[in-house]
């Protein structure tokens, strides 16, 4: 079967579950009464951003939804006299009575709590606080406007620091990119920027996450639970929202910071019809860092853009795009530059009060290139993808809604190429092949609500991967890249038989994979309930990393003849209150995972190379945890104290290239293991002019491999290594503070200021992000140096609005 | 190339890492195995007969007792296809010598060591090696590290077509420690390569400077001990945060009697140039 052959055989299939769900959908339910809909947007009007999470309910009955990530809502209900409440933490509660005798459409604008100076806001967000009755749960949200509050590290807002604030997230060291979401890997989080994948979620080689907070509407991260309109990766997906630009007024916001200055700018377009949001932020050209001394160089940039533009009530459109670069030059001699590139078109369509539909086609990249002037070649690697997404959200009933939807991606590799640049370079033209893939998928899930009490969700994804031909790949002798060499107990790379060459049009490797989503709410009382679920997920790409840290230069590689898809099933259980007229609420959950078809290294392997396959065994791993997360959400205090008990672990047996496996094929510690993870997060607003906010957070060492013996060879002294993350660095601990000033404003003014001091690390720990074992050059003897990165930072930055 | 991502990712995390200091850490303890440094190293115009092969265990990792000979062993090596066999006599202090060696070039030998009632055994073929075409200082910054240390500068003419593997181990004179580098010709086939030494002060080390002496040792090595010694070299220079997750490294040394006690240590046959340069 040819390549369009398939991809209309897609298409085909696509369609007609789509028709038969819109069809089967669309016919009206047998009821009774008759009923009707009232749908509508909920916008903030101030700015005119839509509202993603408000609660739009009808008074007195447990009939009520949250909009959407386009504030549009619709609930319907039988013939009647009704009062509905629009409900938004920070928002003073809307009611307006409404006599439901016909569909009607309602758009709500609603203003801020506090305006005036005088008042204090004393809330959380809504998007913090749980619902309990909906069966979303292993959920973590952060509004923007918190994350603000939290003190960070040189004054750099930052959200993926802060989410690893929260039960369930863990950091991979200090100084380096990339988060664990309940033991997973760095690349099994599905990072979405407005809905485009992102494949590096950091700047400075860590120090700052690409995501620009000022350009930032709202984010999502998803643990466990994760909905069945995503897919792709094996532990969690990060949704991060982009601001849609503020539709009432031109507005600036910007920042002055100590590593970097940010603007954004943002205003209506096209009359009423559009808006638009532009953020540009940037480094300094000579950074504070040790390399200043010397002519080396680190820097970053990015920039937000975000339109959109509202064809008819019913339809509206939006573009978004990103751009982030980081450069790094060591003198004349190496140059080093990364980042992601990403642009999204959206459509909206509204097809009626009960149907709301989106089409997106996206584009995502990353790249990474070094030029060695030095030697005169330079080296380049990347990834992009090409993304057509559909997704629907049917308001079926009060007690039915659902989404539905498909997805199909195409990938393209360029794990690496290697250029001379001059006559005179001392190496050859060399380029590893490109690969290429199509990652389709198709989804439907239903939101029902069985009695008053009992909310469930179930649904399922199926996802297939097709690894495209357009090169050639190795053959091994019984097909078995690496193979187990019993005289020395070691695993030792296969030599190649020969080569198969697929044509362009040709399927390398397929696969299919069908990926159920459920849970379940039950409501136990006004104030508590329990919650559990269930999650299978496919991943097909993988990140190739054996280093202590991922660094930006790891690179992606599809799944295919040698690799296979990781599997990913999770269960999970929650227990969820309330209490003190929701001023506080408690979350307690727990979770068991697994991911099949985990790539484990064989020792002494080589990244660098054109097969892959050769340096790697397929293994397995396991995570469990307890999280428990208690939070203030209201009060001239809000914070959080979140902990977490958890244990990651992973196997490697020797498989079919036989042999022990790693670390004698018993399961051990991978090096996202954190036994405790503990931090407490508080935000004192003393009055309208001070706040004060502060961290603490402990953590277990990352586990870690150390020596275990030396012996004598070459005039040196060599380590012996002991089995795989059997030791740990030292635990993780340090205490923050910040102080936010904001002056003396007029009501009338529109420029609004604040300063913002921060101490990152106060009591000034070490702490270690690794330690390296190497003889002392004077004496000779065997020493243990431990690397720190941040010790105590002081930081001021100065924020503003117009 | 991978040498170069490292010498990137060495830089990078040197730039971010906002301080070093040593520490006390408590590491596992295992008993000791026998160490076996077989290097029967050819040097290019001589006969190559003499030839030591040193023993020894190996210590705790923050051992300070360096001496830890092993005297009580018998070694020979044997000529896989003539079998003659070359016996190394026990001096008593952790060596064992040959005066009677004969190197053939792409010959197989086989290593066989008795030691504590139990056979060791390993097989490795000599590998020769080109000359050095040249052996010249500069004072190319690397890195913008720092750009006016002298550094010392090896080349050499790879053998087109096929795969070669190098060794070049510098030392400068009065140094404790030696420096291991090594390289292989898959991106540069067939042309002519450079290998460097410069020491940083970034690193601690004293910069060169105008009379230093540099031993210089350039070894023509097999793919195996190419991938053990690369392994053994990339490990010795720490391994920070984004460094390779450390491994076990077994050489080629097997225990017939018992595998589980293989040896440390390599059974390495090579031809070797040896020269030295003195900083101008």
């Amino acid at each position: 079967m040819n390549k369009k052959g398939q991809i209309n055989g897609y298409t085909c299939i696509l369609l007609n579950i789509l028709t038969y769900f819109t069809f089967s959908l669309l016919s009206p339910p047998i009821t009774a009464q008759t009923n009707y809909t009232v749908s509508g947007i909920i916008l903030d009007k101030e700015n005119g951003e839509t509202l993603f999470g408000a609660s739009v309910f009808f008074k007195g009955t447990t009939n009520g939804v949250v909009t959407n990530e386009y504030g549009f809502y619709s609930i319907t209900a039988p013939k009647g006299n009704y009062t509905l409440i629009v409900s938004y933490i920070g928002y003073p509660e809307i009611t307006r009575e409404i006599l439901l005798d016909r569909n009607q459409k309602l758009d709500f604008k609603i203003t801020e709590a506090s305006t005036k100076l005088n008042e204090v806001v004393l809330t959380g967000e809504e998007t913090e606080r749980i619902n309990l009755r909906k069966p979303e749960m292993s959920v973590l949200k952060l509004n923007i406007k918190t994350i603000k509050q939290i003190p960070v590290v040189l004054g750099e807002v930052d959200i993926i620091k802060s989410l690893q604030m929260l039960p369930g997230v863990a950091s991979s060291a200090e100084g380096t990119s990339g988060f664990h979401v309940r033991g997973g890997a760095v690349d099994q989080n599905l990072v979405l920027l407005d809905e485009a994948i992102i494949y590096n979620t950091s700047h400075l080689l860590g120090y700052v996450s690409v995501f620009n907070a000022d350009a930032v509407k709202d984010i999502k991260l998803y643990k466990g639970g994760i909905p069945a309109r995503f897919g792709g990766r094996a532990s969690s997906v990060l949704d991060v929202r982009q601001k849609d630009g503020n539709s009432e007024r031109i507005a600036l916001t910007g920042g002055i910071g100590i590593i970097s200055s940010r603007l954004t700018v943002e205003g209506p377009l096209f009359g009423e019809k559009g808006s638009f949001m532009v953020a540009g932020r940037g480094s300094y050209a000579t950074l504070f860092l040790k390399a200043s001394k010397s002519d080396t160089d680190i820097g970053f940039y990015d920039l937000n853009l975000k339109t959109n533009y509202r064809l008819d009530e019913n339809n509206k459109l939006f573009l978004s795009g990103y751009f982030g670069r980081d450069k790094l030059s060591f003198g004349d001699d190496f140059g080093v530059g990364y980042g992601n590139a990403s642009g999204n078109l959206r459509w909206n369509h509204i097809f009626n009060n009960k149907l709301f539909s989106n089409l997106s086609i996206i584009y995502g990249k990353y790249d990474y290139n070094i030029d060695f002037n030095i030697d005169e070649f330079e080296w380049i690697s990347s990834i992009s993808n090409i993304n057509l997404k559909y997704d629907l959200k049917y308001y079926l009933s009060n007690t039915f809604k659902l989404d539905f939807g498909a997805s199909s991606i195409y990938y393209d590799f360029n794990p690496g190429q290697i250029t001379p640049t001059s006559e005179n370079s001392e190496v050859n033209l060399l380029k590893f092949d490109n690969k290429r893939a199509f990652e389709n998928a198709l989804y439907i899930n239903a939101e029902h609500k069985l009695t008053d009490k009992l909310t469930a969700q179930y649904g399922f994804r199926y996802s297939m991967f097709n690894r495209l031909g357009g090169q050639e790949i190795s053959n091994y002798a019984n097909d078995q890249p690496v193979i187990y060499n019993n005289t020395l107990g070691v695993y030792q790379r296969s030599s190649e038989t020969g080569l198969t060459n697929y044509d362009n049009n040709k399927t390398i490797k397929k696969f299919g994979n069908l990926e159920p989503r459920a849970s379940l709410a039950y409501q136990l009382n006004e104030s508590s309930s329990v919650k559990m679920g269930y999650t299978k997920a496919a991943q097909y790409i993988h990140l190739i990393s054996n280093t202590n840290a991922v660094s930006p230069l790891d690179v992606w590689t599809p799944s295919g003849k040698y690799i296979k898809p990781q599997i990913s099933n999770q269960i999970a259980l929650g227990y969820f209150k309330n209490f003190k007229n929701k001023s506080y609420s408690l979350e307690i959950e727990s979770y068991y995972k697994t991911v099949d078809n985990r790539i484990d290294y064989i020792d002494g392997s080589n990244l660098i190379t054109n097969t892959i396959e050769t340096e790697i065994l397929k293994g397995e791993s396991r995570a469990y945890g307890l999280e428990l997360l208690i939070r203030k959400n209201q009060g001239k205090f809000t914070g959080w104290f979140a902990y977490t008990l958890s244990k990651s672990e992973q196997r490697t047996s020797g498989g079919d290239a036989r042999g022990p496996g790693i670390n004698n094929g018993k399961w051990y510690n991978t090096s996202n293991d954190r036994t405790h993870d503990f931090s407490l997060t508080g935000t004192y607003q003393l009055n309208d002019k001070w706040a004060f906010g502060a961290n603490f957070v402990f953590q277990t060492g990352r586990p870690v491999t150390y020596p275990d013996s030396q012996y004598e060879y070459e005039e040196l002294s060599i380590a012996n290594f002991s089995d795989r993350n059997s030791d740990r660095l030292t635990a993780y601990n340090r205490l923050d503070f910040s102080a936010t000033y904001k002056p003396n404003r007029k009501l009338d003014k529109k420029w609004k200021g604040e300063w913002v001091f921060g101490i990152y690390n106060i009591y000034n720990r070490k702490n270690a992000a690794a330690v390296s074992f190497g003889q002392n050059l004077e004496t000779s003897v065997n020493e243990a140096t431990r690397s720190s990165i941040y010790g105590i930072m002081p930081s001021v930055t100065y924020n503003f609005k117009f | 190339m991978n040498r170069y991502l490292r010498i990137i990712i060495f830089l990078s995390a040197v730039l971010i890492t906002a301080c070093e200091d040593v520490i006390d850490v408590d590491v596992q303890t295992v008993p000791p195995r026998l160490t076996i440094e077989a290097s029967l190293d050819w040097e290019k115009g001589t006969t190559g007969n003499e030839q030591t092969i040193k023993l020894s265990t190996s210590t705790p990792y923050f051992d300070i007792t360096s001496n830890t000979g092993v005297n009580d062993a018998t070694v020979k090596v044997t000529n896989d296809d003539s079998l003659d066999e070359f016996v190394f006599v026990n001096q008593n202090n952790g060596t064992y010598t040959s005066s009677s060696f004969v190197p053939v070039v792409n010959q197989s030998y086989t290593l066989e060591v008795l030691y504590n009632g139990e056979r060791y055994s390993a097989t490795e073929t000599l590998t020769p090696v080109v000359d050095i075409a040249e052996v010249f200082q500069s004072n190319q910054g690397l890195g913008g590290l720092d750009n006016n240390a002298l550094e010392v500068n090896v080349s050499f003419d790879d053998p087109v077509d096929i795969n070669n593997y190098y060794l070049i181990k510098f030392k400068e004179q009065g140094d404790l420690l030696p420096r291991l580098d090594y390289t292989d010709d898959e991106f540069r086939d067939g042309n002519r390569i450079e290998v460097f030494y410069e020491k940083y002060k970034e690193a601690d080390e004293d910069e060169f400077i105008p009379g230093d002496i540099v031993d210089i040792n350039f070894f023509g090595i097999s793919r195996d001990y190419y991938n053990y010694v690369k392994l053994l070299i990339i490990q010795s220079g720490g391994n920070g945060l984004f460094g390779q997750t450390p491994a076990i490294v077994k050489g080629n040394c097997i225990n017939i009697d018992n595998t589980d006690n293989y040896a440390h240590g390599y059974f390495r046959l090579t031809q070797v140039v040896r020269t030295n340069y003195t900083f101008q």
